[in-house]
């Protein structure tokens, strides 16, 4: 029984601990699918000939070391004529971090400026992983990066190839000066609606810039998202194919492109969740120009269990990490949101491919000399994992995907080539009186493959029904016992020789308060203790009850006890003990 | 006291002997003890108490295992197989459809239409450039046995020309232009315009409305002898796993607007090719034509060459998975199969081979969700014929406006029912219980690389007849292979299954009162013997009223 009992406690414990998993299911389901949001953004952020007032500087600057690096001197008439027309306001800036050519690892460096060499101190940290070593050094291109207030602490960042030095170092500088364009500025300088959409059709009916909702991204500029459920209503569609999904016609307009920030021509798009952030720089899928690209999604839900089963949130709000971002929760967000936080706190100003906290501004160099020093240091800690980011933000319960297929063909075909473009040129109005080229189109279909879904969620493995069934198996097949019979066992171990254990301590007490009462009176009545005991004692009766059998054949009524009394002098002495101490009154009746 | 010794079987004598008795021998727990504890009312309560709520607790978990029994859930289990398999069916397209002789002339008037209105609408004299390919129709294809149709009955209807509507929207004070075409019904009232805008999406709907049109003339059955169209016409080379392709390997069919297509290891009088290993040199290789000057420029507007995988005996649905391929590409196209079983039945609405779907497959291949929606007639039943682009059923014909002048009007606002999802498609067509899905990745790669690009073509030009002497790109290679053989199934299995409610049941019982089914059938017996003896009871007072009325009659009467 003992060995049963074992079995029992441990393939009990074994169920509990088991009663916290989960199983995996998929449903494959079929029916009209919400269509998801579609943003496009154009590779390029801004209207190059628009932002020529801002970046003028930089790009006189980049060309500069250029020529100085590469001897590349292309354009140089346009160069001369910015120079002079201009006098630097913001050099100084470029000056403080200059591009400058390493030669070999010692510690020199020649500036591209003043052409002199100088010291290098500092740590030197490579942004690509391995550097090219073919014996020609001199190739090493990179920037270095001081802390302001103490100008011995300096990192340096070098690079294996000059084109990736060159784009580092000029976005460092243009994420300075657009830091501080304010938003309405932005906007205006970027795409219009108009200016990136040519055409739109879905689902076999017309569609125009109404169907979009503006989208400002810092790096991408101004993106449109289709059906953002903006207005409150969602499309949906029940056909799939690429004839009933999204096709747009995109302007891309490559003659506007900025030579240094982007070297790829396109336009980006994503396919997300309308509740999600779109992170466009990091997954967007790049379109090509002058080809038709198709891309056939397939759905897939998927949900987590939370709390007990799995690590996961469910809408964010227990991760103490602020949601920057206006969508709903997801681990992207959240460690974005993280460093931009930890960002604000140790640099005093907020990252620009971020949103911005309450109360912190975009870091530039004329507030906050220092920031770029220490935003490389900051980022190195969180790579690293050192900000703890990593550990407090959790997985989202559930989340959408969009698998995607893409194939492109060659659009517009030579036969078609001429009647579209023309038409698509007047389309765009008598803004560009010239005929488009096809290499400034893009054409874009977004459908959905199949309108299979396929919805994988997590189900608790035991459901508090089958972990009591599996306890009843258990209990039954080792002990053939039940909650009755556990609760039986209980009543005769626990309750039954407890209340058997109070008495005997009851009658303790009542003996030891009786061994000095008769001390007082000088009275030891042993035989009377003994008594007490015996089967004929009232107060004893009820100790075979437990066991049923007995309760059932002697269920002795307590008046009976006097007949069946033993010798009557042991029965009167009894009577007069007790008599003396409880009854006086009726003592002086039994003496007489 | 005679009946019951007379009787046969023997009874109790009151509710409570029978009580007492049931409750010392039944196997189930507990109810002894309510028997025994009689000289403790507090104990008698107490375990009374305790038999009620484990009863409780009992049917109460029953309930929701029932519940969760009717819901019929079911678990999916993911496996992986790397059994030998088959290679699957490839369908290619070259995106060409044929002018046939016998609507050549409408189409070439076609074309004019749309030139004329592309002249008037957007006032740019495109005549010199725009169809010039159209003169030197060099692709054109007569039709065998069809002389006896009537070339005249049809005409170009020169109703549903393209306008320009410019609406003033009050809002941005802003003229939006868009243009369209106008449809009525019948009688000619109810018209509306279906407009567009953007004026290409309006000239590529325009002709495509009028080519369905010009196209019903033809037969519905187009016999095109394999004599006649010629694989070299459109694949110069085809490799499977370093064997050439035999001509049983392939079979060819058109399509109305992605042209001539040859599907591939589907259907052939041999066996189907089996993936012997993963890799690109165990694939399918083929270097295809993807000439572009016979386009039918207003159709489509993409040029190259669409590819769909998809099982043997299914009908290829390319608008829907079809893949580009561009010329002067190489593209290769990793494959790798995913399996779906359902259960069907009471677990989810499945057909194994369509048989038992309502509709009729009017395409002679295996069940698929998409085959069964084209098939639904919906578009005869309403507007009385058939849409160009999916089969007939059999009776009726394709849609024409000379013989159907509101099929138009009809169709257009069918089709915005079903976009609304006011037509019950969906309900009609169950999936099917067994699914092969093929997941792709493509790589691209520039093809013939400049070096190479000369011999190449020279040596397609001395054995397949190539003879293009531009260095456009015209031709394109394909790959098509298994990235792994093994295969992920996902298998549907019923969380509940009878054996395992029975078997928690069972467990149940065990655990509230330590009991089995006899434990139950002793329940019942226990209400049936309460019932005998209420019978019996009443037996009884009625007898011994009567008795007590036939002695007290004769004390009367005395």
């Amino acid at each position: 029984t003992l060995g049963a009992v074992g079995l029992i406690l441990w393939q009990c414990a074994e169920l509990l601990r088991n009663y916290y998993s989960a199983s995996v299911s998929v449903t494959v389901q079929f029916q009209k699918l919400p269509f998801p949001a579609v943003t496009i953004c154009n590779i390029n952020p801004y209207k190059y000939s628009s932002m020529k007032d801002y970046l003028s500087e930089l790009d006189k600057e980049t060309k500069k070391a250029l020529e100085t690096f590469y001897g590349f001197s292309e354009g140089k008439s346009k160069v001369r004529r910015s120079v002079d027309e201009r006098n630097s306001t913001g050099s100084d800036f470029f000056k403080q971090i200059p591009l400058v050519k390493f030669e070999d690892f010692s510690k020199t460096a020649t500036d591209l400026r003043s052409g002199q060499k100088r010291k290098i101190e500092g740590s030197v940290f490579h942004k690509d992983s391995s550097i090219v070593n073919s014996g020609d050094s001199n190739d090493i291109i990179g920037f270095q990066l001081c802390d302001a207030n103490n100008s011995s602490e300096c990192a340096l960042y070098t690079f294996s190839s000059g084109v990736n030095a060159i784009q580092e170092w000029y976005k460092l500088h243009y994420m300075n000066i657009m830091a501080q364009i304010p938003l309405e500025t932005k906007e205006k300088l970027s795409y219009s609606a108009d200016d990136l959409l040519l055409t739109c059709f879905f689902d076999g009916l017309s569609c125009d810039k109404r169907h979009f909702t503006r989208f400002h991204h810092p790096l991408h500029g101004n993106c449109y998202t289709f059906n953002s459920g903006e207005n409150g209503t969602i499309l949906s569609t029940s056909t799939g194919g690429s004839e009933y999904g999204l096709q747009v016609v995109l302007y891309i307009g490559e003659a506007d492109y900025n030579p240094f920030l982007v070297t790829s021509t396109g336009a980006k798009i994503i396919v997300h969740d309308q509740n999600e952030y779109p992170f466009i720089e990091d997954i967007g899928t790049e379109i090509e120009t002058a080809a038709a690209t198709s891309i056939g999604m397939h759905f897939t839900r998927s949900r987590k269990l939370s709390k007990p089963y799995s690590d996961c949130t469910e809408t964010g709000a227990d991760i103490p990490v602020e949601n920057l971002y206006n969508k709903s929760y997801s681990l992207q967000i959240c460690l974005h949101s993280c460093f931009q936080k930890a960002m604000v706190d140790s640099c005093g100003c907020a990252q620009y491919a971020q949103p911005l906290p309450a109360g912190a501004e975009y870091c530039n160099y004329k507030k906050n000399p220092n920031w770029m020093y220490c935003y490389y240091k900051l980022h190195e800690k969180f790579v690293k994992e050192q900000l703890g980011c990593q550990q407090i933000c959790k997985d989202a319960c559930s989340f959408k995907e969009w698998a995607l297929t893409t194939s492109i063909a060659q659009w517009p075909s030579t036969v078609s080539e001429d009647w579209m473009l023309r038409v698509l040129s007047w389309d765009k109005g008598q803004k560009i009186n010239k005929k488009l080229n096809k290499t400034d189109l893009a054409n874009l279909m977004v459908f959905y493959k199949d309108l299979n879904e396929r919805f994988i969620s997590e189900n608790p493995a035991n459901t508090l029904v089958i972990l009591l069934s599996n306890f009843g198996g258990q209990l039954g097949l080792w002990m053939s016992c039940s909650v009755v019979c556990v609760i039986e066992i209980i009543e005769v171990f626990f309750i039954d020789s407890l209340s058997i254990v109070m008495r005997r301590q009851w009658q303790k007490a009542k003996k030891w308060w009786n061994d000095r009462k008769r001390d007082q009176s000088a009275k030891p009545p042993q035989a009377g203790d003994l008594e007490r005991q015996g089967h004929d004692n009232p107060v004893c009766i009820d100790e075979d009850l437990p066991t049923f059998n007995t309760a059932l054949r002697l269920p002795l009524p307590q008046d009976n006890h006097l007949p069946t009394t033993p010798p009557p002098n042991y029965s009167t002495l009894r009577l007069e003990t007790a008599f003396t101490e409880q009854l006086p009154d009726t003592l002086e009746v039994g003496q007489h | 006291e005679e009946e019951k010794e007379e009787g046969l079987i023997e009874f109790y004598d009151s509710f409570k002997d029978m009580f007492e008795f049931f409750c010392k021998n039944t196997t189930i727990h507990g109810t002894i003890r309510l028997v025994c504890s009689d000289g403790n009312r507090m104990k008698t309560a107490f375990w009374t108490l305790l038999l009620l709520a484990s009863f409780g607790m009992l049917y109460w978990q029953f309930a929701l295992m029932f519940s969760q029994y009717w819901a019929y859930p079911v678990v999916l289990t993911m496996s992986m197989h790397s059994e030998p398999k088959m290679f699957p069916a490839i369908t290619i397209c070259n995106l060409d459809p044929y002018r046939f002789q016998l609507v050549r002339e409408h189409l070439v008037q076609l074309d004019h239409m749309a030139e004329e209105s592309i002249a008037f609408l957007y006032g740019i004299n495109t005549s010199a450039s725009l169809f010039h390919a159209n003169e030197k129709n060099t692709h054109v294809k007569d039709l065998p046995n069809v002389g006896n149709l009537s070339r005249s009955s049809f005409k170009l209807s020169q109703n549903f020309s393209l306008l320009r509507m410019s609406e003033h929207n009050n809002k941005s004070g802003k003229k939006h232009s868009s243009v369209g075409f106008r449809l009525c019904n019948a009688t000619g009232g109810n018209c509306f315009y279906k407009t567009y805008l953007s004026g290409m999406d309006a000239i590529l709907e325009w002709y495509r409305f009028h080519y369905m049109n010009i196209m019903s003339q033809l037969p519905v059955i187009i016999n095109i002898s394999d004599h006649e169209e010629q694989i070299e016409d459109m694949v110069y080379s085809c490799q499977y796993d370093g064997e050439p392709c035999r001509p049983s390997d392939y079979v060819h069919f058109h399509h109305p607007v992605f042209g001539s297509c040859y599907t591939f290891n589907s259907k052939g009088t041999d066996s189907f090719w089996t993936a012997t290993k993963p890799g690109i040199p165990y694939g399918l290789s083929l270097i295809l034509r993807a000439e572009q000057k016979d386009h039918i420029p207003l159709l489509s507007t993409v040029a190259g060459v669409k590819v769909m995988i998809h099982n043997h005996n299914q009908t290829p649905f390319l608008e829907h998975e079809g893949f580009d391929i561009r010329p002067g590409i190489a593209t290769t196209i990793g494959i790798q199969q995913d399996e779906v079983n359902r259960l069907g039945g009471n677990y989810g609405k499945c057909t194994t081979n369509g048989d038992d779907v309502n509709v009729k497959l009017l395409y002679n291949n295996s069940y698929t969700l998409q085959a069964c929606l084209h098939s639904k007639h919906i578009m005869v039943q309403k507007c009385g014929c058939g849409y160009y682009y999916y089969p007939l059923p059999p009776g009726a014909e394709y849609c024409d406006y000379n013989k159907q002048p509101a099929w138009g009007h009809c169709f257009y606002q069918l089709y915005n029912r079903l976009r609304n999802h006011h037509l019950n498609c969906f309900d009609q067509c169950p999936k099917p219980c067994r699914e092969s899905l093929y997941k792709v990745s493509a790589g691209t790669a520039k093809w013939p690389s400049p070096k190479s690009q000369d011999w190449i073509r020279q040596a397609l030009r001395h054995q397949n007849g190539y003879n293009s002497t531009s260095n456009r790109k015209d031709i394109a290679k394909v790959t098509i292979f298994y990235q792994q053989l093994n295969y992920q199934s996902v298998n549907e299995s019923a969380l509940l299954s009878e054996n395992l409610l029975l078997s928690s049941m069972g467990s149940q019982w065990s655990l509230w009162f330590g009991s089995s089914v006899l434990s139950v059938v002793e329940m019942f017996e226990l209400l049936i013997d309460t019932l005998v003896l209420c019978l019996l009871f009443c037996c009884q007072r009625f007898r011994s009223k009567k008795t007590l009325k036939v002695a007290h009659a004769p004390t009367i009467s005395s």
